[in-house]
């Protein structure tokens, strides 16, 4: 390898380093609704969110576990917040959505009230979970403060664990 | 570094690839010891191994190739005769070979095995034997020394051009090297040996073949000419050689990455499916449009698309296919160990090596033929001794063949052994408390047999390291069931024993028997289904709480689809039912279903981490409509139909729990099923005084999605018959399908008159004829008579 060639990749290299210090102190989430709770998911996290549309029950499953789904080829599990987080099951209307989730190579597609908007929150209005529900299992990362409401983040990777 | 990783991979697949044949050369070289063309063959994959690593740096693997290569030369030179004690020694090398390829290729690096005591044994044969042909090792050790005395160079703090420098360098040494070698031999009057005849012969994936001769030659001019020169000297010389050394037809391949033909595959699985897609569309335009011009031509070019996608499938399923040969080569070997450590004489004769499987399933054969040839050997052959007083030949023989029947892969496994004792196989299996003692009475001597894959059965008196734990033949039953296979066992007491394993040809893409069960579809493997038999309800008994048929001479147990998946019952049950009978070997189970949809090609998806292992689940496909659809797990399913007790076809209570008392006239709902928005607002008008909720819908499609939703408990429905999408007629056949609305009273409001329209309305289960025009007071009291509106709220 010459040294030009070195020369440019280091300093791409650098380049990278100095935008991922500019993100660090905001965080972008997307905003939802379960009930009357607002929730958020980072925004790199979600793969699309898509209008409801079939899906094919599974069997011997927890009742939040919809089925599955065909998401362009590729077959697709459908979880139910609502359901999950221990709400009556809602028909869906309007506004549901589906929100897809990916982390690492687990796949998910959940069931949402509404959506309610992209966020940047910064760094440091995010505080710990309660400590009434910290600790490992929690699927709870944080709680976002933001000027008139507070949000409850999610762990996607929590989410996406097999609890059954 | 790389350029390194690229040349280590080459060497490795290389490897790999010489040693697979290797073992089954050597156990034939044991036999004919005179073959010179075997042990020719033999030397040189030693002599390419040893070649390669010591460029490569692999110093202890230099080192014990070169020793093997020294044995093998005096071999091959007729210095030495080939012992079965000498070929011990030298199958324990290639162990050890293997093993230090294997490391190679999970580090980087060969440390960590010690060959001393492998290598003194090696030398001690090829010193004491013969101490005075050294002519030849001698020269090579001077020349292949060299490499090993180099001071062990770190690579991975090297710069690029460092590397590259160092690799110019062993290049060129390595060809200096092979120069003299050839010279001294060719001094020595002896045919050049023909050297990396592999690579010669297959064109390797050309993109790094290329990549491997241009970055050299980009960066220094001067060495690479020098290089190429030799290249070229060296190429010739070799591609002489191997023409008048090997008659054998050359094969014609490439190698190819095997996440390219998976990627390939998955695309045909998208194909198949969009194929299945436009079949259903072609059926529906079909349907609508008969008679048109335009419906010819389509159905040729859907009928075109679906063939071709079918050859194209197959075509893609054979660059998959591995010859079983690849498998069975591992079994002259193991034979020999096993008949040399159970002091046993066994023949091996193997057959149909060429019959293809894929490849994935190539893979998972192994273990079980591995288990079952063991137990051959072990349980099956008896010794020496105890054949001759039987009368038999005192060499056992095991054979292993491979064939194709329809559409699956037959591997026999046939041995001349004591046999299978159906009886014998009983009481142990009883003793162990693995059957009842009805079981013990009633079971056929074919289901005894099986027995022999239940987990923790053994005939074995006592443990041996070959077998005896009981564990080994329970692998091979699960082995076999994930691949959707089935094993067939047949066995005479005295004569032997016969073991077929049929396994499908491909795992990816089925054929599969869709089924309908209320309103969801399955989809069940067709290799196990036997039959199906459409039956009626009353040709269901209950035997013991669990239900059975009569087929034909048989009784076969029977269980609701719905039951074992927990399918909710919402549509009546029709007095009809089918009944689909799975077979697994010699166990049969009938899967009560409600439609059969049909047969179809399935594309098998896994339904991912998150779901997977559900029990009687094998997978999804997505169907031609875009749905997905499950896939049955036969193995499974039948081990559940035991626990499920039986409810078939017996009719759920009325839905009518939601029905709750009315207090107020708005508690009545009735919905107004018209396509026209005029009559809906005349009918809504005549209604509103009486205070009722009221709900539209614009055609029975709606109405039905709005009844299936639940959100409304409806007392009655005023249906026009003439709707798009779908009429009324149809709409009423669809409500009445289901439980909870089998008392619905259905009013039809038309301008259809005709007695015939009237009948339809009756046979289609409406309860009131209303004819347009009517006046809005007659229609209030139609309703309010079919909805027992209470006299007070009037």
């Amino acid at each position: 390898m010459s040294d030009k060639l070195k020369q440019i990749i280091d300093k791409q290299s650098e380049q990278k380093d100095s935008v991922v210090e500019q993100l660090d102190d905001v965080v972008q989430l997307v905003g939802f609704m379960i009930g009357d709770e607002e929730y958020a998911v980072p925004i790199l996290a979600i793969q699309e969110i898509i209008k409801p549309f079939a899906w094919t029950r599974v069997p011997q499953v927890p009742n939040y576990v919809l089925g599955v789904f065909n998401l362009r080829g590729a077959v697709i599990p459908l979880l139910d917040l609502r359901t999950k987080f221990g709400l009556t099951p809602k028909k869906q209307g309007e506004d549901t959505r589906f929100i897809v989730m990916r982390h690492g190579n687990d796949v998910a597609g959940f069931v949402i009230d509404r959506l309610t908007m992209a966020i940047r929150i910064k760094k440091e209005n995010i505080g710990p979970a309660p400590d009434t529900v910290s600790g490992e299992d929690t699927i709870i990362d944080g709680v976002g403060k933001q000027a008139d409401k507070i949000i409850t983040i999610l762990k996607v990777n929590k989410l996406l664990e097999r609890t059954f | 570094m790389d350029e390194f990783q690229e040349i280590l991979q080459d060497f490795l697949v290389e490897s790999f690839e010489l040693v697979e044949k290797l073992d089954e050369d050597l156990v034939e070289l044991e036999s004919n010891p005179e073959d010179l063309e075997l042990l020719n063959g033999i030397f040189r994959v030693a002599h390419t191994v040893k070649g390669a690593s010591s460029f490569l740096n692999f110093d202890v693997l230099t080192h014990l190739t070169h020793h093997m290569e020294d044995v093998l030369n005096k071999a091959r030179h007729g210095d030495l005769i080939i012992t079965p004690d000498i070929m011990d020694v030298i199958l324990e090398s290639i162990d050890l070979m293997k093993a230090l390829l294997e490391t190679i290729r999970d580090t980087s690096a060969d440390e960590g095995i010690d060959v001393s005591a492998c290598v003194a044994r090696l030398d001690k044969i090829s010193n004491g034997e013969a101490p005075s042909a050294a002519v030849e090792p001698e020269v090579e050790d001077v020349v292949e020394e060299t490499p090993a005395e180099e001071e062990e160079l770190d690579y991975d703090n090297m710069d690029p051009d460092e590397i590259e420098a160092e690799i110019e360098r062993l290049l060129a040494q390595r060809q200096a090297e092979d120069k003299a070698k050839r010279e001294a031999k060719i001094a020595a009057g002896e045919d050049v040996p023909t050297v990396p005849e592999v690579e010669e012969e297959q064109i390797e994936d050309k993109s790094e073949a290329e990549k491997k001769e241009e970055k050299p030659a980009a960066k220094k001019a001067p060495a690479p000419v020098k290089k190429e020169q030799k290249s070229t000297n060296k190429e010739s010389a070799k591609a002489a050689a191997p023409t008048k050394r090997t008659p054998a037809a050359v094969e014609q391949t490439i190698r190819v990455d095997v996440k390219r033909l998976d990627h390939l595959m998955n695309l045909i699985g998208e194909l198949v499916l969009a194929k299945n897609r436009l079949m259903k569309i072609n059926e529906d335009v079909e349907e609508r449009y008969e008679g048109e011009e335009f419906l010819e031509e389509l159905a040729q070019v859907v009928s075109i698309v679906s063939l071709v996608t079918t050859d194209l499938q197959i075509a893609v399923m054979k660059t998959r296919m591995l010859p079983i040969g690849k498998v069975f080569n591992k079994f002259p070997r193991m034979i020999r160990d096993l008949s040399r450590e159970l002091n046993k004489k066994i023949e091996l004769v193997l057959a149909g090596e060429e019959t293809e499987l894929d490849k994935s399933i190539v893979e998972e054969i192994g273990d079980p033929l591995v288990h079952i040839i063991r137990n051959s050997c072990d349980h099956g052959i008896e010794t020496p001794e105890e054949r001759v007083a039987k009368g038999k030949p005192e060499e056992g023989t095991i054979s292993l063949k491979a064939y194709n029947e329809g559409n699956q892969i037959v591997i026999q496994i046939d041995d001349d052994g004591k046999g299978l004792d159906p009886q014998m196989l009983k009481e142990k299996s009883f003793e162990k408390g693995l059957i009842s003692e009805k079981e013990l009475e009633t079971m056929s001597d074919k289901e005894a047999y099986t027995l022999i894959f239940r987990p923790g059965f053994s005939t074995a008196a006592a443990v041996t390291s070959v077998s005896g734990r009981g564990v080994g033949m329970d692998v091979v039953k699960t082995n076999i069931e994930k691949l959707n296979g089935m094993i067939d066992i047949d066995s005479e007491v005295g004569v032997g024993t016969t073991i077929k394993l049929k396994i499908p040809l491909t795992l990816a893409i089925i054929q599969a028997l869709l089924v309908g069960v209320q309103e969801e579809h399955y989809a069940i493997p067709l290799a196990s289904v036997l039959e199906t038999v459409r039956i009626s309800k009353d040709e269901i008994y209950t035997v013991e709480g669990k239900s059975v048929m009569r087929l034909r001479d048989d009784v076969l147990s029977l269980v609701h689809i719905g039951d074992i998946f927990e399918v909710e019952r919402i549509l009546d049950a029709s007095e009809h039912a089918y009944v689909v009978v799975l077979g697994l070997g010699t166990s049969k189970l009938g899967l009560i279903v409600d439609t059969l949809v049909g047969q179809e090609e399935i594309v098998i998806k896994s339904l991912g981490d998150y779901l997977k292992g559900i029990e009687g689940i094998a997978g999804a496909t997505i169907r031609g409509d875009g749905g997905v659809t499950l896939i049955v797990d036969v193995v499974a399913l039948m081990s559940m139909a035991k626990d499920v007790k039986s409810t078939a076809l017996s009719t759920p209570d009325e839905g009518a729990s939601g029905v709750k008392e009315k207090t107020k006239p708005s508690d009545y709902t009735v919905m107004i099923v018209d396509d026209s928005k005029t009559d809906r607002t005349i009918m809504r008008k005549a209604l509103e005084p009486m205070g009722l909720t009221l709900v539209e819908a614009a055609d029975g499609q709606e109405a039905l999605n709005i009844l299936k939703s639940g959100d409304y408990n409806f007392d009655a429905m005023l249906v026009d018959i003439e709707m798009p999408r779908m009429d009324g007629y149809t709409l009423a056949t669809e409500i009445k399908k289901y439980n909870r609305y089998k008392n619905l009273p259905l009013i039809a409001v038309t301008s259809r008159t005709s007695k015939s329209d009237r009948m339809r309305g009756v046979e289609s289960g409406m309860v009131e004829y209303i004819t347009k025009p009517y006046s809005a007071d007659y229609l209030a009291s139609v309703v309010q008579r079919n909805v027992n509106f209470k006299a007070e709220f009037l």
